[in-house]
């Protein structure tokens, strides 16, 4: 049985008139009780017997060729096996959903920190020692490593509805500013690891990586080998937030050594090597002008950016993404340019585009609120559009209002004092608030579900990367077969298995969730014919079916495994409507005047992101992406050496996530009770990057309301902060 | 090679490596017991963290940066040992189960270790105990209610049976057990590299690749590891931790306990010397500005020749202490008694920071009138040093906003810090000046502690 479905029209709600009660609640994650014990295995637990432990070199220049290495230096070393190089190599990861082989670029260099050759050696030991040691000699070229000064730049054709520049001339109110962001780093826990193992012409590949469908078509094209011999196995991955999308230079690196010397090669990046190899989010220049009538309607709206990436790579930092659709305007106007820089490339980090566009846009509306004197909630709350902006299309599903009113009432938002006037002893207090929004999508997903009596198995390739994939797809079985959660098994990450959208875009609980919900709407079917009655009519519940008043045990009805299988990709609805996840977020800080030290002390964020499939993963998934923005506001900055472009921070004593004591005590999420009927079959919405779009500019207004001094360079280190203080 | 014996989730095993083999390497590599982590292998994000217990109690540590002759004649508890033989779970694990602490799940067993060491001491200050566990998904609070769930269950047998089971394991015979001991060593080898809690010299090992070449460690010096307090003054041995010193001193210093929290993380605190701290030079050492302000003496043996000087005339230069071959920092006496002493550590990030700049401030006022003043920093200059010139222009004038004022040109007379990653030089300079007013406004009762605001 396998079902191929479009997503060309809305779809009946059946998750809310099945009866197990499972789908929603905060069900633990089955995978806890191995995490908790050390029992989870991810990529570098494993040690295949007669495992060679294989090191990468890296570039020591920004840009030029290698003319030799002094191999046989450090092959003497004892138990170094080989030095390897393959024009096979790829110089950096594939970008997410790239599907096919990163740049291979043989004797080249395009960055400090590539990789450009593996050390073998009989322990992790050697292998690094001979590493350190090679001599590698370089014809060195001039490169140009800032995005500031590269002459190379392309800019895009921007992106426009009505005309910007009349509307912006004849605005009452302006506001032009710039700001900029870092670079800055995903910095997963799990550093990134790969195994590769041969048997004849197939290769197997473990490896923590977020998209195995995708990963394996990469592995094959890297390898030059057809897709059916790649094997990619990724059960527990150690968070990702983009930086295991694209199948990366371990993994190419581990199965060209293990396919040359004829045993298991593992390889596995120091953090160090992570911080200077995989991919970077993008520093941003960027320029916001919004126009507006002396009452507050918001007439001219123009979001230009300048990111930087390496020659070849495709991918450009998304900033103005959200700025495209949350805000009506007569004109709106957004420019890209990309800078072409010899350093680290870059790509996709949790919520490209929002997470750094929307610091600057969402402070830009709280400048402009205070020109016009305006409460900056009202001045949302005012311009919200009809449709959206650019194309005309309708949202799906939007309460942008309903949450930044829900969240102002919950935050005492009524009781906000005039800016730069409270104190307490030499601590400033202000708060401050931002819309969050993050676009939706659904990406081609497969799966399969097999029910024997009243125990059913899931299978898809999809990943759980920390997300709760193994929670959610459990419940959404469950509740469609009318089964205890415990009685489903999810397997994952396996590439012999159904090919599933993977983990990335906060598409995978929809794009996945739906596939799985499909499959099990498809033995639900068989099911009702079995008891006979019509599928409409069937309910299934603790392992009962009933139905036209016949009722059976499913071990009755199912004594033999039956599965089903079934894909979903994208349809008519994904043009006819615009999907979004929306919301609001609030945060107090306290700046203190004399060290410009700034702690966040609250935080809520209210959001509308279409069913809820289990409440507590969904918390902590939107919970977790506030963090994210208070690092991006107050610490998260990679630094690089202008002369060469290498990355100086490449250590987490040096790249600053939040740890504990930057988090508040009061931190509060809130869902709206939300139903997207033309986003997926399930109504779902992303989850993932919605915590994220919106937090950090929060705090950022938060600042300015408790200093009266707006910064515009992110993130707000003390030492920024006491120049704005005493300036 | 050294062998060492020690208690291995329960069980008696003798490991035979390097000196310099760390406890992570040899679980991972050699036991493949790979529920331990690697996340950074140098101490930043506790993902490595194992609980140690000897006769002091337990401790958490981090196994990344902790030599394998370190754990000699101890009991070691990975997350695999923390669950019950019979896979029952330990109360930490199962709260972390029921209130979502693990998403990942790559940082949890360390988050287990300190969680369990923390149940087995029964610390409830969570915040700090796992402040030196970092986590990228969760947000931290659903770890910190995780916590406070186990808070009351029973603890389980394994904790006391290694506590027991300690006095059965051998001396290690290959470790010095007093400082004369260690005194003969170095005499015999002066080029012999000391290693106490190993924090910072494991990074020369774990990042900067270094052979260390001969070493010999201080832990077992139980005559080092003494803290004696008289009505005066408090002696401290070079080998206590950081954390020891910290329960010592807060009755006497809270605000320099205070910084001392913010120092490191409990693992590294747990493992970090005071002495080590000090004889490493480095100019970014939290204890010493503290410690100079006090006016801290510092004990130095070489064989059994003994000296003691002011602990500002060690640090003679950036990489260069007043330290001669087969010499070794024995000990510190600070005085008691000096109630206003103020500790300021400012990093980019509060907790879990390298300091961009650390200042004490120790300034006793009579009759309105500034009568000493002994002012530290850390960060502004290649060595730990005083603010010599602000001192003077200070000392004999009334303690008032407008005697700060008057000294504001002084401080670029003793201060020409760097600019570099931490922060520029103008911020360093600045802050170390506000500093002063802040310590001003807090001796007027204002209160100025980040954590004196509501969080």
């Amino acid at each position: 049985m396998k079902d191929h479905f479009t997503m060309d029209s809305p779809q009946p709600r059946l998750l809310d008139e099945t009866k197990q009660g499972v789908i929603g609640t905060p069900m633990d994650r089955p995978d806890g009780p191995r995490k908790v014990s050390g029992t989870a295995d991810y990529t570098a637990d494993h040690a295949p017997d007669g495992m060679a432990h294989g090191v990468l070199v890296r570039a020591t220049i920004a840009r030029g060729r290698i003319t030799g290495m002094d191999r046989d230096t450090v092959l003497g070393i004892d138990g170094v096996i080989d030095v390897i190089t393959d024009p096979r190599m790829i110089r950096n990861p594939a970008q997410g959903m790239a599907g096919s082989a990163p740049v291979q670029t043989g004797d080249e260099v395009h960055y400090h920190g590539q990789p450009i050759a593996l050390v073998v050696a009989e322990t992790f030991e050697a292998a690094r020692d001979a590493a350190q040691r090679l001599t590698v000699h370089y014809h060195a070229e001039a490169a140009a490593v800032s995005p500031e000064t590269t002459p190379d730049t392309e800019t895009d054709d921007p992106v426009t509805a009505g005309d910007f520049d009349s509307s912006w001339s004849a605005a009452e109110v302006q506001i032009d500013r710039a700001y900029t962001t870092p670079s800055q780093a995903a910095a997963a826990m799990e550093p990134h690891a790969a195994i590769a193992d041969w048997q004849g012409d197939h290769v197997t590949l473990r490896s923590a990586l977020q998209m195995v469908r995708f990963n394996k078509a990469e592995l094959a094209d890297t390898l030059g080998i057809d897709p059916s011999k790649v094997r990619i196995l990724a059960p527990f991955v150690g968070g990702g937030f983009g930086s295991k999308l694209g199948l990366g230079p371990e993994a190419a690196a581990a199965a060209i050594a293990a396919q040359k010397l004829g045993r298991p090669v593992r390889v596995v990046m120091t953090r160090q090597t992570v911080f200077d190899t995989v991919l970077r989010r993008s520093e941003t220049a960027q320029r916001v002008r919004l126009g507006a009538t002396k009452d507050g309607r918001i007439t001219a709206i123009s979001h230009d950016d300048r990111v930087s990436n390496i020659d070849g790579e495709g991918f450009a930092e998304p900033v103005s993404q959200a700025s495209q659709f949350l805000y009506g305007a007569d004109g709106l106007s957004f420019t890209q340019t990309v800078a072409r820089i010899a350093a680290t490339p870059a790509g996709s980090v949790r919520a490209p585009g929002e997470a750094v566009g929307m610091l600057a846009f969402e402070a830009a509306i709280d400048e402009l609120a205070d020109a016009l004197g305006m409460d900056p909630l009202e001045l949302r709350l005012k311009n919200l559009p009809e449709k959206h902006p650019i194309d005309g299309r309708p949202y799906s599903a939007r309460r942008l209002a309903d949450c930044l009113t829900e969240g102002a009432a919950r935050f005492g938002w009524a009781d906000r004092w005039q800016a730069g006037t409270r104190r307490e002893g030499d601590w400033l207090i202000g708060i401050g608030m931002a819309s969050a929004a993050r676009s939706n999508m659904l990406v081609k997903s497969s799966a399969r579900v097999r029910l024997t009596g009243d125990q059913a198995i899931v299978e898809t390739d999809m990943t759980d990367i920390g997300t709760g994939t193994y929670a959610i797809l459990a419940q959404i079985t469950a509740e469609m077969l009318g089964l205890p959660a415990a009685n489903v098994t999810v397997r994952l990450g396996d590439s012999d298995l159904p090919g599933a959208s993977g983990s990335g875009g906060s598409f995978g609980a929809n794009s996945a969730g739906s596939a799985v919900f499909l499959a099990a709407r498809k033995l639900r079917a068989e099911i009702a014919e079995r008891l006979g009655c019509d599928a409409e009519g069937l309910t299934l519940q603790n392992g009962q079916a009933r139905g036209d008043n016949r009722e059976a045990a499913l071990t009755e009805l199912v004594s033999e495994e039956i599965l089903a299988e079934a894909t979903i990709q994208k349809g008519k609805t994904a043009k006819s409507h615009f999907s979004s996840g929306f919301g609001a977020h609030f945060a107090e800080v306290a700046v203190n005047e004399w060290t410009g030290e700034i702690r966040v002390r609250r935080m809520l964020g209210v959001m509308s992101m279409g069913r809820i499939l289990n409440e507590k993963t969904a918390r902590s998934q939107a919970l977790g992406g506030m963090i994210w923005g208070i690092g991006a506001a107050l610490t998260e900055e990679m630094q690089s050496d202008p002369r060469d472009g290498h990355i100086v921070t490449r250590d987490l004593a040096n790249y600053h996530v939040p740890a504990h004591a930057d988090v508040p005590g009061d931190m509060q999420v809130v869902f709206l009770e939300e139903r997207d009927d033309w986003a997926n079959p399930i109504q779902t919405k992303g989850i993932g990057e919605l915590g994220i779009s919106g937090a950090g500019a929060a705090v950022i207004n938060a600042i300015s309301h408790a200093t009266s001094k707006r910064a515009y360079d992110y993130p707000v280190l003390p030492d920024r902060m006491v120049a704005l203080l005493e300036g | 090679m050294m062998k060492t014996t020690f208690l291995l989730n329960g069980e008696t095993v003798t490991a035979e490596t390097p000196p310099t083999a760390t406890l992570l390497d040899w679980l991972r590599l050699n036991q493949h017991l790979t529920g331990t982590k690697e996340g950074c292998n140098e101490g930043d994000c506790g993902a490595c963290t194992v609980m140690v217990q000897d006769e002091n109690g337990p401790r958490a540590l981090n196994a990344c940066i902790l030599f394998m002759p370190q754990i000699a004649g101890k009991a070691i508890r990975t997350v695999e040992g923390i669950r019950a033989n019979d896979g029952a779970l330990h109360p930490v694990q199962q709260a972390m189960v029921d209130h979502h602490g693990s998403q990942c799940g790559f940082c949890t067993p360390g988050f287990i270790a300190s969680m369990a060491t923390a149940h087995a001491t029964g610390a409830t200050d969570f915040d700090d105990r796992l402040a030196g566990n970092l986590c990228r998904c969760t947000g931290y609070a659903p770890i910190i209610r995780a916590a406070e769930a186990a808070v009351d269950a029973p603890e389980p047998d394994w904790v006391g049976a290694d506590r027991a089971a300690l006095a059965a394991l051998p001396a290690d015979p290959e470790l010095p057990r007093s400082s004369d001991e260690l005194a003969a060593i170095l005499i015999a080898n002066p080029d012999t590299r000391i290693i106490a809690g190993g924090t910072d010299v494991g990074l020369w090992v774990t990042k900067q690749m270094r052979d260390l070449g001969p070493v010999v460690f201080l832990h077992a010096c139980k005559d080092l590891q003494q803290i004696t307090v008289t009505d005066t003054e408090m002696n401290v041995g070079a080998g206590v931790t950081v954390e020891t010193l910290r329960e010592a001193i807060a009755p006497h210093y809270p605000s320099f306990a205070e910084m001392l929290r913010r120092y490191g993380s409990t693992q590294v605190r747990s493992a970090a010397t005071i002495g080590g701290n000090i004889a490493n030079g480095s100019p970014i050492g939290d204890s010493p500005p503290a410690l100079i302000a006090l006016g801290t003496k510092l004990h130095m043996r070489q064989g059994d020749t003994r000296r003691t000087i002011a602990l500002e005339d060690f640090f003679i230069d950036y990489g260069k202490q007043d330290r001669h071959p087969g010499e070794f920092v024995e000990g510190i006496t600070l005085p008691l008694g000096a109630p206003d002493l103020k500790v300021y550590k400012i990093s980019k990030r509060f907790d879990q920071d390298i300091s961009a700049l650390c200042g004490a401030f120790n300034i006793t006022v009579q009759g309105g009138v500034i009568a000493s003043a002994r002012i530290a920093f850390g960060g502004m200059a290649g060595i730990p040093k005083r603010a010599s010139t602000v001192e003077k222009a200070l000392i004999g004038q009334p303690w008032t906003i407008g005697t700060i004022h008057a000294a504001r040109d002084a401080w670029a007379q003793d201060f020409t810090p760097l600019s570099d990653m931490r922060a520029s030089a103008d911020y360093r300079l600045e802050v170390a000046r506000n500093l002063l007013t802040r310590y001003f406004t807090e001796t007027q009762g204002i209160p100025t502690s980040v954590l004196e605001v509501e969080l």
